[in-house]
């Protein structure tokens, strides 16, 4: 029953400079952007100065501790780019408890979230779940729950951890609107492993279609193995920054989430909207003050990339923090050329 | 007015559109907005002229790579001089482009004059929007399974062409060493704890971990101390007044009886540390070869390990020779740059680099100098050996004396040669060396090409062709490098001598 134990994903990293805070592996808002601060084997591909973005907090939920020679050994292993999500949830110390009892049986009850295409799991503990729609499959370890319907067919649903995703954490924090719901056409810059391209895949159904980008070959490595299996999924391994060189793969999308954690994201996610997003569709962003200045206070980033936004002609319309998922993010969300009133 | 088309690439094919109207719309740009969105106003404005779809996935990854990078494939070529209508007079014709490198290309290969901006952006948002509903034929579905499928291709092929291999392998070795190292230490500490019960004497007689746990191999009981046992542990501490301690000692020893079992066990583990260690020098190795390959210069200026750990810092070696120096000097201390950032003290003044033997020498009022100092070459020597093509270590030798002599000047007032005259030297050196590398790889072609004339009917044609065209572009290429050498020798001499 419920999460093993809160185990150390990939249990390989650490590197040289592991262990300093709590459960921790390396200090986040590293240095460049790659594993190798936190993650001791790997570089960034990206270079630079900041941005050693998400990775660094060990734990994360359980279950995902299967030792280095698993595939689910992500984290820190070889060159991500953005840092590994790998293992996040060092820093807060809570990060290393799953909520107990989640799996399936008589108790739980799954019922649908405020926001299509996601669900929630009242169980012992409540989480946040997607339709599995691969079943029998997780994707990077995650729970699985299993629930009967009233005509005697399965459901199975996949718990979404609000540490591990960003979007997930989003919603928990209780983001208003989403923008992406069953049917959606969505953009994912910086798709990482995949884990929350996963779950996003579930929200937008067989209808939708979810084009991942990611830059790092390593974590794009397991991008396309998760992509193999949902075909809602196109896997592109590309710079953001270069939107056209994927114009031939990326169809007009109704939304756009960014979670790149890149100085310049603002500008990443604005060449994207002006050549892939509809007009008055939405954009989504999670902005990690770190990566952006770490020396001023987050509220002024914050302020400042939306003000950025708006120079790209992408109205903001709502702004929450993850905390305590994640410490100096914000979620952003906003329209993109948004129809004149009338 | 010049007649607009513009092409639009897609995973399914190539298509060329037809605008009308243009010069309404560019007048007008919210106005445009509408007519984009709109799809019975945007079909009147746009016209499907012609639509080539790709034979296979194959020949999609190939186009989508091309397209990619700017480079003009055959098969756009053929597709745009079938479909573009053929005018002589220059200008009459503007194809709007995504890109403005495919733009480039194009007006050089073909003079069609492109354009990529203004307007175009605009019309190629509305084809994206309705491509499916232009294109006679092409569901939603179908177009989105072109794209899936291009995407996972494109994808794979990326992921496989990896431009830093050799790199990849320095930096696990290095993560592989760094660990080892820890484990044979604690491998050892532990072996120590456990034969201490029978022998507490022998650690202070060999604190060396290594030859540590051989002897326990050799000595096991320690009782009965006969000549066999004496002469292997002479062959090990290589030292006679040692191994009478421990001849000594282990006739006056406090320890415990051990029983055979126990001791089994011990020496199993002994066997185990032992050719740990044995393999750890043996990775130590390949690390120092691999070194040589790929980044003999900074190898030669730091030491094979700690630049192995910068690379693997960095991430790869193009990453590291793409930071400036002062990144190069603070690398693995991002915790402490950052926290100092914050607070606003003081910035650290040495990350990884200060394993470096040089740092360690000077005096600590001077480390932060000669880290700096060190860096600036490190740099050097890492841009050295990621861009030149004929890995030598020749400048990074120049680069170690530089960096000695400087830690005598800061030492004793020894004034070091000018910057200008040492890098010359080395410039010129490492040019002998390159000629002189070419020229035996030149003979070596040469022996091989007598090889393919006289078995020519098992090589296929391509490899015959190509060798005569690399001949050609060589001396070309050698200028170029020399004047950039060149260059950099002057940067370098002004950057100390300001």
């Amino acid at each position: 029953m419920g999460f093993d134990r809160p185990a150390r994903g990939g249990g390989f990293r650490g590197g040289d400079r592991g262990g300093s805070r709590g459960r921790g592996f390396g200090d986040r808002g590293g240095f460049k952007a790659g594993g190798g601060d936190r993650g001791g084997f790997g570089g960034g591909d990206r270079g630079g100065f900041r941005g050693g973005d998400r990775g660094g907090r060990g734990g994360g939920f359980g279950g995902r501790g299967r030792g280095f020679g698993s595939p689910g050994g992500r984290g820190g292993f070889g060159d991500r780019g953005r840092g590994g999500r790998g293992g996040r949830g060092a820093p807060r110390g809570r990060g290393g408890r799953g909520g107990g009892g989640m799996r399936g049986g008589k108790t739980v009850v799954v019922e649908p979230h405020r926001h299509p295409g996601i669900f929630v799991s009242r169980g012992k503990e409540d989480a946040l779940c997607t339709i599995n729609s691969t079943p029998g499959d997780s994707v990077y370890g995650e729970k699985r729950i299993s629930v009967d319907g009233e005509n005697g067919a399965k459901t199975e649903y996949r718990i979404w951890n609000p540490f591990r995703s960003k979007l997930a954490a989003a919603v928990m924090a209780g983001i208003e609107n989403i923008w992406l719901g069953p049917g959606s056409k969505v953009l994912y810059l910086g798709a990482a492993s995949g884990t929350t391209v996963s779950h996003v895949s579930d929200v937008v159904g067989k209808e939708g279609l979810v084009y991942a980008v990611e830059f790092s070959h390593r974590s794009g490595r397991d991008l396309i193995n998760a992509a193999k299996k949902r075909t809602n999924i196109v896997p592109i391994i590309e710079d953001a920054r270069h939107p056209q060189k994927y114009r031939m793969i990326v169809d007009m999308v109704d939304v756009i989430f960014a979670d790149v954690a890149q100085p310049d994201q603002a500008r990443i996610v604005a060449l994207n909207a002006h050549h892939y997003l509809k007009n008055g569709g939405h954009v989504v962003i999670s902005i990690k003050a770190n990566c952006i200045d770490s020396t001023a206070q987050p509220e002024a980033v914050f302020a400042e990339e939306v003000k950025k936004l708006q120079s790209e002609k992408i109205k903001p319309l709502e702004q929450v923090t993850l905390e305590p998922y994640e410490r100096d993010h914000a979620v952003v969300a906003g329209q993109y050329r948004p129809p004149a009133k009338k | 007015m010049a007649d607009t088309y513009v092409l639009f690439e897609h995973a399914s094919g190539y298509a060329l559109f037809h605008v009308n109207g243009f010069e309404e719309i560019s007048m007008n740009l919210p106005q445009v907005e509408q007519n984009v969105t709109d799809r019975s106003k945007f079909t009147g404005l746009v016209r499907l002229v012609a639509f080539a779809p790709f034979k296979d996935g194959v020949r999609a990854l190939e186009n989508a790579n091309a397209i990619s990078e700017g480079i003009l494939h055959d098969d756009l070529q053929l597709f745009l001089e079938a479909n573009l209508p053929k005018t002589d007079k220059k200008g009459s014709i503007v194809l709007g482009v995504a890109d403005a490198k495919i733009g480039g290309t194009l007006s050089e290969a073909m003079l069609i004059s492109c354009q990529h901006s203004g307007i175009i952006p605009e019309i190629i948002r509305g084809i994206r929007l309705h491509f499916s509903k232009l294109i006679k034929g092409l569901t939603p579905e179908a177009s989105s399974k072109a794209q899936l499928g291009l995407g996972h291709s494109y994808s794979r092929a990326k992921v496989k062409f990896n431009v830093n291999r050799v790199d990849n392998m320095i930096i696990q070795s290095i993560a592989i060493l760094d660990q080892l190292d820890k484990d044979i230490n604690t491998f050892a500490m532990r072996i120590r704890e456990w034969y201490g019960y029978h022998f507490p004497e022998l650690v202070k007689i060999v604190p060396d971990s290594y030859s540590y746990s051989k002897i326990v191999n050799i000595i096991g009981e320690r009782k009965p101390f006969d000549e066999e046992k004496l002469a292997s542990i002479r062959e090990v501490v290589e030292d006679e007044e040692k191994v009478e301690h421990i001849v000594e000692a282990a006739r006056t020893s406090i320890g415990a009886e051990i029983p055979e079992v126990d001791l089994l066990n011990v020496q199993t583990f002994c066997t185990r540390v032992t050719n740990l260690a044995e393999y750890r020098l043996m990775l130590q190795q390949y690390l120092k070869s691999k070194m040589q390959q790929c980044a003999p210069n900074l190898a030669a200026l730091i030491g094979e390990q700690v630049g192995a750990r910068l690379i693997s810092h960095a991430g790869s070696l193009t990453n590291l020779a793409k930071f400036p120096a002062s990144t190069v000097q603070i690398l693995g201390a991002e915790k402490a740059l950052f926290r100092a950032l914050k607070t606003r003290g003081n910035t650290p003044k040495y990350g990884l680099i200060y394993h470096s033997s040089f740092i360690g020498k000077a005096k600590s009022k001077d480390k932060g100098r000669v880290s700096r100092y060190l860096a600036n070459k490190c740099s050097i020597a890492t841009r050295l050996d990621c861009f030149s093509e004929v890995p030598s270590s020749i400048v990074g030798e120049h680069l170690k004396k530089q960096v000695e002599d400087r830690l005598k000047f800061i030492e004793d007032g020894v004034a070091p040669r000018k910057n200008i005259d040492v890098m010359k030297e080395a410039v010129d050196e490492a040019e002998a060396a390159r000629q002189e590398y070419l020229a035996s790889q030149k003979s070596e072609k040469k022996k091989k090409r007598k090889k393919v004339k006289s078995e020519p009917l098992d090589v296929p044609m391509e490899e015959v062709k190509a060798e005569p065209e690399e001949e050609t572009a060589e001396p070309e290429r050698k200028k170029k490098k020399k004047k950039k050498r060149d260059a950099n020798a002057g940067e370098m001499a002004e950057g100390v001598t300001a």
